[in-house]
């Protein structure tokens, strides 16, 4: 990356105002509705982006995870009148608990395994919710408390959601930029070579789980109080397989790109009707095209054509061969 | 108790013939489809499809729900495995095969409902018979007939042995003049025909519902690793072992838990046995 930081930064601060001052420019409620879900499904993605897009651990069970956030949040704030705030980073810890737990047994495991462990896990946490009827209501659900007085509007709630997502943005950006990133990327692409270079393979990964946890836990806390009423219908496992494709889509191993893979997934089926009622269709569908068509994700795709357009094609290098020397060397390579 | 241990015999059959079609799909391709389940899970209801809707005679449905699991696997050879393989980037076929999974789940439920429709009585039986109902030996029968079938075809025929040269190493049996392409899309096909079978011999123990494929994919998937990834032998047990814990435990314990208890099993034997109780330990390639 030899681009000068300049446009980079005027973009990035761009960004931030563009998105800080939504609710004031914003049409109607339920645009801003949408750009805070955006926000709470990215606080899970950029977690799990963690996990996915630079570890290589395909976890499709982070919507258990979810869940456990939501319920938290819904039961502590509803039944205990705990304070939301602090409420959010209990959720936050005991969803890092949890993805504690869960990565302890399954991180040994090998790929596919690893994947029916988590699956595995959000169908279990489906299940409890509905078994465990006097702590979460079962099949009826929970109403979830609004948070405190200056969240407690749209948009205040908004600004508490770029708030806890523009943090996590920083750290995972912090943490895939220095050290930490490369090795992750080492143990994603070998992981037999990365444990060679003195990566703690198991510990590391293991880290990073743990934190996609924590996120997930404060995302689900986020998510529960935004939709004011779960039930365990709310956490089917294709919300797993949704935040999956956001990743996949966005490209593995960069941050924006599945930024980019949040927005328009979670935009797009509410602006194109019929989408909508395909559902998770199109999902499967868009994650088979980007597997097969461009399995790094369309943002490297963007990348290679920004490249392309920046720099000219390098001049041909070509060697023209000395046709007269050849003939000579070859002759008197025969007649030796 | 007599109608537990049975019932749990029954499904257990179902789990085995799943972990018997990975099996089938993984000897040659070293894949484990996510779409395995939903394999079963369309012939039962493209076996309850024929027979409700166009009244067509229960042997026929039979074939046709075979033709429609057979035609499923190699579509998914096809389109999700063929390209990924051929790229060689080791988890792709993951992603693939799960975005078809969820392709064909969404579509079954969108054309067939979400609600989980009864699949007709194959023969004349009273509902009185109790533990020798057809419900129960229905999928007992198939599976053993599955795993007799397979072994026979593995041990006596030439296409067998061509499938074994393939498991046993896809390169040298390429050098020896195989199509190691159209074996590996021969077994996707196979191993759709035995799932569909499957699923349409076990229609009534599960109804015809559109969400079984993914729960099948999990527990075919359990009973394989817990009897050891590869054999035939640890699929059989492996399902019949988890079928019986599974209505067991929910007998003694009730049915709000079965999952968890699957799950606990599988991550008990791995624990203790990551190769499972028939598999083989296999060098970790560097």
């Amino acid at each position: 990356m030899t681009a000068s930081p300049l446009p980079r930064v005027g973009a990035l601060a761009i960004g931030v105002i563009a998105a800080a001052t939504l609710p004031l420019w914003v049409g109607d409620f339920y645009q801003l509705h949408l750009a805070a879900l955006i926000g709470v499904y990215w606080v899970l993605i950029a977690g799990l982006n963690l996990v996915v897009g630079y570890t290589g651990q395909l976890s499709i069970g982070h919507v258990g995870l979810l869940s456990i956030g939501s319920y938290t949040f819904a039961i502590v704030v509803g039944r205990y009148g705990v304070d939301p705030l602090l409420t959010l980073a209990l959720a936050g810890a005991l969803g890092g608990l949890c993805g504690f737990l869960l990565g302890l047994p399954s991180l040994r495991l090998p790929g596919f395994y690893f994947a029916m462990a988590t699956m595995a896990f959000a169908l279990i946490m489906a299940e409890l919710s509905l078994a465990q009827g006097e702590l979460t209501g079962g099949g009826a659900g929970l109403p979830v408390p609004a948070f405190n007085a200056p969240f407690d509007t749209p948009p205040g709630f908004y600004w508490l959601v770029l708030l806890v997502a523009g943090l996590i943005t920083w750290m995972t950006w912090n943490v895939a930029r220095l050290m930490w990133g490369r090795g992750l990327i080492a143990l994603r692409d070998s992981e037999v070579a990365a444990a060679a270079v003195g990566v703690p393979v198991f510990r590391l990964k293991l880290t990073v789980f743990t934190f996609s946890g924590v996120t997930a836990g404060i995302g689900g806390a986020l998510f529960a109080s935004l939709q004011s009423y779960i039930t365990p219908d709310t956490f089917i496992f294709e919300l797993g397989l949704f935040f999956f494709v956001c990743i996949i889509i966005g490209g593995r191993g960069s941050i924006l790109g599945p930024f980019v893979g949040t927005v328009v997934l979670t935009a797009l089926p509410e602006m194109v009707a019929p989408l909508a009622k395909l559902g998770n269709f199109f999902y499967g569908l868009l994650l088979l095209a980007v597997v097969l068509v461009v399995p790094e994700g369309i943002g490297h795709l963007i990348k290679t054509v920004i490249a392309r357009f920046q720099k000219k094609q390098p001049d041909s290098q070509g060697v023209q061969p000395d046709i007269g020397r050849l003939v000579t060397a070859i002759q008197r390579g025969h007649a030796s | 108790m007599l109608t537990v241990l049975v019932s749990g015999l029954a499904i257990g059959a179902l789990y085995a013939a799943t972990g018997l079609a990975y099996n089938i799909m993984f000897s040659t391709s070293k894949v484990l489809s996510v779409t395995t389940g939903h394999i079963c899970m369309l012939g039962g209801v493209f076996g309850a499809y024929f027979m409700l809707d166009f009244g067509l005679p229960a042997p026929v449905a039979l074939v046709g729900a075979v033709l429609v699991g057979a035609g499923f696997g190699l579509l998914t050879e096809v389109i999700a495995i063929r390209r990924v393989l051929a790229r060689s980037d080791e988890h792709l076929w993951l992603l693939s095969t799960l975005a078809l999974a969820t392709m064909v789940q969404q579509a079954v439920g969108l054309w067939w409902g979400t609600e989980p429709r009864p699949f007709p009585r194959l023969f004349d039986q009273d509902f009185t018979a109790g533990v020798l109902d057809q419900k129960y030996w229905l999928p007992i029968a198939a599976v053993v007939a599955m795993a007799l079938g397979l072994e026979f075809f593995y041990r006596r025929t030439m296409y067998g042995k061509v499938f074994q040269a393939v498991s046993e190493d896809a390169f040298a049996a390429r050098a020896h003049g195989i199509a190691t392409d159209r074996t590996r899309a021969l077994s996707f096909a196979i191993a759709g025909a035995l799932g569909g079978l499957a699923g349409f011999a076990a229609g009534q123990l599960t109804f015809a519902f559109f969400a079984l494929g993914l729960t099948l994919t999990l527990y075919g998937f359990i009973a394989l690793a817990v009897g050891g990834l590869g054999s035939n032998v640890g699929a059989l047990v492996g399902g019949i072992a988890l079928g019986l814990f599974q209505t067991v435990a929910t007998y003694l314990f009730g049915g709000e838990y079965q999952q968890t208890i699957a799950v606990g099993l599988l991550m008990v034997v791995l624990l203790v046995k990551p190769e499972g109780l028939f598999g083989s330990k296999k060098v970790r390639p560097v």
